[in-house]
């Protein structure tokens, strides 16, 4: 019983870190069809502002020697900017072209943004102490839990209520919903497109900070390429759920998690190596099953 | 005039098979380093043509050919290394692997055959999927392949690089591979399964009225596309001599693709000018980051911006055109004015 | 729609001519100098780690210029950057090697050296790699005239094997192996050999991770079920993945000793792991100022001195060591003939270098064998307590089958 409830603590802690992924990409794309590639760039950018830009091998802190909220606001904000800047510069541009081409300038994107962080503080991962006592193990029902796993699982959580509620009851969330069903109708009735895919963006750069956060935590460390591993599955957790559909994007990724950490506990050794194959063996015999994922949203749906 | 020529277009290839003619015996007056340079972009040129194959016609963006690009890396790594070199270094080959010693060509061929194999299995399953769904299911194949390669020790070498396979490709065998990978995608190109794909892609539902059926064009297009992607994969590794599961992964995906897109998806000779510019592009970086020295002047860009300046040049080409450079038309043969050549010169696409 | 075309053709021609003619390579100097090639990563990724091995190479370079030159020749430095891109690491190899280098240097990571050193195989060139610490970064994979001089992976494992059962008396260990990368793998595999030839030593479990894992929740949950808490975890991997586990290990309550491979070494990650204590590393020589060689603080002062900072990890002395084996070899062949001087350097057995001996033999031209120094972390303070050579060298099968 105890070690069936440990491991699905385990599974929840990564799926948790992997929904919040989802959910970022889910956001951006429920509103402009647009998959956005440098979403774990913009992470990695976010939180690398926690030190002083240095190409030593241990560099000072910098915004990370603020006080808790202080820091916490700053990094979000910066996310936020960063997301929307990059809206602003590129994106904007981008409307009506195919979503191939915005996919591709979303990774030209994101490789931009990589680079520039190699040349700030070079390719060597930096320390960074934050929050420790957050690791600190809790003990419920006889599974040890980190504090930090808690907070993940109930932040995203609260996230999914949140932002479920902000689209289904303000006017924000409405104009969001039907940008995403019919972009040019709700334009034409009356809706500021910029001001919808504006919060859009912002929303979705505060949350791939809040993930930065998180991850930082969590690793002790913060290192140019951190976004990737975890981005991809993001990606693939937000289309195995249904892309524009948050809930499916969450599920995908507890999903996600959960396979992995079942894998990881119960296949035996030799097969252990090749367990992110298996993972996305099921991946491919999901979307076979669900084409259209989990949750299929009626923007996503053939009519005919 | 329905000459054998004009009805089979075969303007575009020999327009593109000259350019590259040309810029291969340019190459030729150059250092030995700028020779590196254009068979790496020839060999590149054979990648993001088999990408084109499947991609520009289905409208499905697919990460997962490197897979194929890596499987015909590796195929040509058995069948080419030193027998003894293989004894020693992956010891759980199948003996008749192990003792082949081929000749370059079979085993370039052999290698995309293999990745051709590899895409029939997985294509006849994936293929029943369309859109995002079937570029999540291309990209799990990638993922499956690195993961695979990477921890197979006893066959593959795992994830460090085999070394040892002889060097048998240069500028002229890479310009002779690139040339076949062009033929080949034009064939593709104007033959019924080409235009079946393509009208798969514009409406699929149409399409499917008329008889065809998306899953066998798909499938047709994905084991030709994975045949030549093989092709460029057996020339990588028969180029560098070494290979490497990272080298067929995401950062090579995304290069290629972007090459593609950038040139023009949609069209043959987007693929080639995609590949053409971004390599002339990146190599020009490339001097200059090392230092230009014209007259008496030194220009010299700070390491590590080079690949920040191409990125800003890639996303502003994608602003400006976003059909790409090419925009789904096709170089041709300058032929004279006449009423005809309105039809001729009709782009593929779009 | 013709102009257009036109235009964009002669675009892409001109950039090619620009290319060819702009393409200024330097005619090879012959005559006085001894060129050295150094064909490794400026920029990109690889660049943290070719540095450090590098600089310390230049020191022993400036050393040897100020004492006269080798065979009387003043030593020339040729720098290319193979922006690490193995396409473009072959090239510069190419374009140190037209630039006359008899000697090539080539990345520390055997990845990204290999095609260097290659191209300097075909012609015929000795190659050396930085820092590679795989087999294959010599004879059985590059070529005859290849070498490394830094000490294999299996040997930091194995020395992590045998000193915990002597100095520790360490009877449980569990493994845990990063499989990213083959140096991991090679750190375990001489850990499973010692293992075995070690009496009363049990392995009591085995678990794999990824370097890119944000969370290692199940591994730590498998230990955490074993009966009785590891006496010590061989941990095989690399920064930044190795200081993520340790930090999610400690604060899972394992209070186990912790191998470790040579890649962990320095002292710039461990804020991750604040208050880090029973954290051992196999280290060639002590950053810390507390090297039983004073030779080794000398040249620390001199490497911060020179470039700002003290070497960041052992990874820089390999570079010192490279250029003083290879100097001492071109010496006693009175040439620099890459067969001449390659025999002369198989006939090395315990060299004598301010890092430890060294030892090539005609089947490895690697370091099979090797005095390390054992660094312990204490309240995340690091320091040299002990010094262990392994007392059988680890054999090429073993090796091999990595």
């Amino acid at each position: 019983m105890t070690a069936t409830l440990q491991y699905l603590f385990d599974a929840l802690s990564l799926g948790s870190l992997y929904a919040l992924g989802a959910l970022g990409i889910a956001l951006i794309f429920g509103v402009m069809r647009l998959v956005n590639f440098a979403h774990g760039d913009v992470m990695t950018f976010a939180i690398f502002i926690l030190i002083a830009p240095t190409t030593e091998a241990v560099a000072p802190l910098w915004v990370g020697a603020w006080s808790t909220p202080l820091l916490v606001l700053t990094v979000l904000v910066a996310g936020a900017a960063l997301s929307i800047v990059s809206e602003w510069l590129v994106f904007r541009h981008l409307r009506h072209a195919t979503p191939a081409t915005t996919m591709m300038a979303s990774f030209a994107l994101g490789f931009v943004l990589q680079n520039t962080l190699l040349v700030l503080h070079s390719s060597r991962p930096k320390a960074v102490n934050l929050w420790p006592t957050l690791s600190m193990p809790m003990n419920l029902w006889g599974a040890r839990v980190p504090g930090l796993q808690m907070l993940m699982i109930s932040i995203t959580m609260l996230l999914l209520i949140g932002l479920a509620w902000m689209l289904k009851r303000s006017r924000v969330g409405l104009e969001m919903r039907v940008a995403a069903e019919n972009f040019d109708m709700a334009r034409m009735l009356g809706v500021k497109a910029n001001r919808v895919i504006l919060v859009a963006f912002g929303l979705s750069g505060t949350l791939a900070a809040l993930i930065g956060l998180l991850m930082v935590s969590q690793t002790g460390l913060v290192d140019i390429r951190m976004g990737g591993p975890m981005m991809l599955v993001a990606f693939v957790a937000t289309v195995i759920g249904g892309l524009g559909s948050l809930g499916g994007a969450v599920l995908g990724g507890f999903l996600i998690g959960a396979v992995s950490t079942a894998l990881q506990a119960w296949l035996p050794l030799e097969a252990r190596a090749f367990r992110d194959a298996f993972v996305y063996l099921a991946v491919i015999f999901l979307l076979l099953w669900r084409p259209d994922g989990l949750f299929v949203t009626s923007a996503v749906r053939q009519r005919v | 005039m329905n000459t054998f020529f004009q009805r089979h277009r075969l303007g575009t290839p020999l327009v593109l098979g000259l350019a590259l003619l040309l810029i291969t015996i340019l190459s030729l007056t150059g250092s030995a380093g700028l020779q590196r340079t254009v068979t790496e972009m020839l060999i590149r040129m054979v990648m993001v043509v088999g990408l084109f194959i499947f991609v520009g016609h289905s409208g499905v963006m697919s990460f997962g050919h490197m897979a194929f690009v890596g499987i015909g890396a590796y195929g040509v790594a058995w069948t080419t290394m030193e027998p003894s070199m293989k004894l020693m270094m992956l010891p759980g080959l199948h003996k008749m692997l192990q003792q082949a010693d081929l000749p370059w060509v079979v085993a370039t061929v052999l290698g995309a055959l293999l990745a051709a194999f590899v895409a029939l299995l997985v294509g006849s399953v994936i293929m029943r999927l369309s859109g995002i769904a079937a570029s999540i299911a291309t990209f799990s194949l990638l993922a499956i392949f690195n993961v695979v390669y990477s921890n197979w020790d006893s066959v593959t070498g795992g994830a460090s690089s085999i070394v040892g396979i002889p060097t048998s490709v240069e500028s002229w065998q890479a310009l002779a591979f690139a040339v076949v990978a062009i033929v080949l995608a034009h064939l593709h190109s104007i033959s019924r399964y080409g235009l079946g794909l393509r009208s798969v892609r514009e409406e699929p539902v149409a399409a499917q009225s008329c008889g065809i059926n998306a899953w066998r064009q798909l499938l047709v297009a994905f084991v030709l596309s994975a045949f030549v992607c093989g092709l460029g994969g057996g020339l990588d590794a028969q180029f560098l001599g070494v290979v490497n599961p990272d080298a067929y992964y995401l950062s090579r995906t995304f290069t290629c693709l972007t090459m593609l897109v950038i040139g023009g998806s949609a069209s043959l000779s987007g693929a080639v000018t995609g590949v053409v510019v971004l390599s002339a592009l990146i190599e020009l970086l490339v001097r200059f980051e090392a230092g230009v020295s014209i007259g008496a002047i030194t220009i010299h860009l700070p390491t590590g911006s080079q690949e920040i300046v191409v990125g800003v040049v890639m996303v502003l080409m994608l602003i400006r055109r976003p059909a790409g450079l090419m925009r789904g038309r096709d170089w041709s043969w300058p032929t004279r004015s006449s009423p005809a050549k309105a039809n001729l010169k009709a782009p593929l696409s779009n | 729609m013709l102009s257009p075309r036109l235009f964009r053709t002669a675009v892409v021609l001109t950039t090619f001519l620009t290319g060819a003619v702009a393409s200024s390579v330097a005619l090879a100097q012959a005559g006085k100098d001894l060129v050295i090639g150094f064909a490794n990563a400026k920029s990109g990724w690889v660049e943290a780690y070719d540095t450090p091995a590098r600089r310390a190479a230049m020191i022993r370079i400036d050393e040897i210029n100020a004492a006269g030159g080798l065979m009387g020749r003043h030593l020339k430095v040729v720098e290319t950057d193979t922006k690490s891109d193995r396409a473009q690491s072959a090239k510069a190899g190419l374009e140190a090697l037209d630039q006359g280098a008899e000697l090539l240097v080539v990345s520390c990571d055997y990845d990204f050296g290999s095609p260097a050193a290659l191209q300097a195989q075909k012609k015929g060139k000795l190659s050396f790699f930085l820092c590679a610490e795989d087999i294959k970064a010599g004879i059985q994979g590059v070529g005859k005239n290849s070498f490394s001089s830094s000490v294999l992976a299996a040997v930091q494992g194995a020395t992590m094997a045998e000193w915990a059962v002597a100095k520790r008396n360490v009877k449980l260990a569990y493994v845990l192996l990063d499989t990213t990368i083959e140096y991991d793998k090679g750190i375990c595999t001489g850990f499973d050999w010692m293992a075995d030839l070690q009496k009363g030593l049990t392995i009591v479990g085995r678990d794999t991770f990824k370097n890119g894992d944000a969370s290692i929740a199940a591994q730590i949950s498998r230990i955490k079920a074993l009966p009785k808490e590891p006496d010590a975890i061989m941990l095989c991997s690399y920064i930044p993945g190795a200081a993520s586990a340790v930090r999610q290990l400690r604060a899972a309550g394992i209070n186990s000793l912790i191998l470790n491979g040579s890649a962990v070494d320095g002292s710039y990650w461990l804020d991750s792991v604040p208050g880090l204590s029973n954290f051992v590393v196999p280290v060639q020589g002590s950053i810390y100022g507390d090297d039983p060689n004073p030779k080794v603080e000398e040249f620390n002062k001199t490497f911060a001195a020179k470039f700002g900072a003290r070497p960041s990890s052992t990874y820089a002395y390999p570079g010192y060591v490279l250029i003083d084996v290879w100097a001492k070899a071109v010496e006693r062949a009175k040439s620099t003939d890459a067969d001449k001087v390659t025999e002369e350097l198989e006939k090395m057995r315990n060299e004598p270098t301010i890092f430890g001996p060294r030892t090539f033999t005609k089947e490895i031209h690697h370091q099979n064998q090797a005095r390390m120094l054992i660094s312990e972390i204490k309240a995340g303070k690091p320091a040299i307590v002990d010094q262990w050579t392994i007392t059988k060298a680890v054999p090429l099968d073993v090796l091999l089958k990595k």
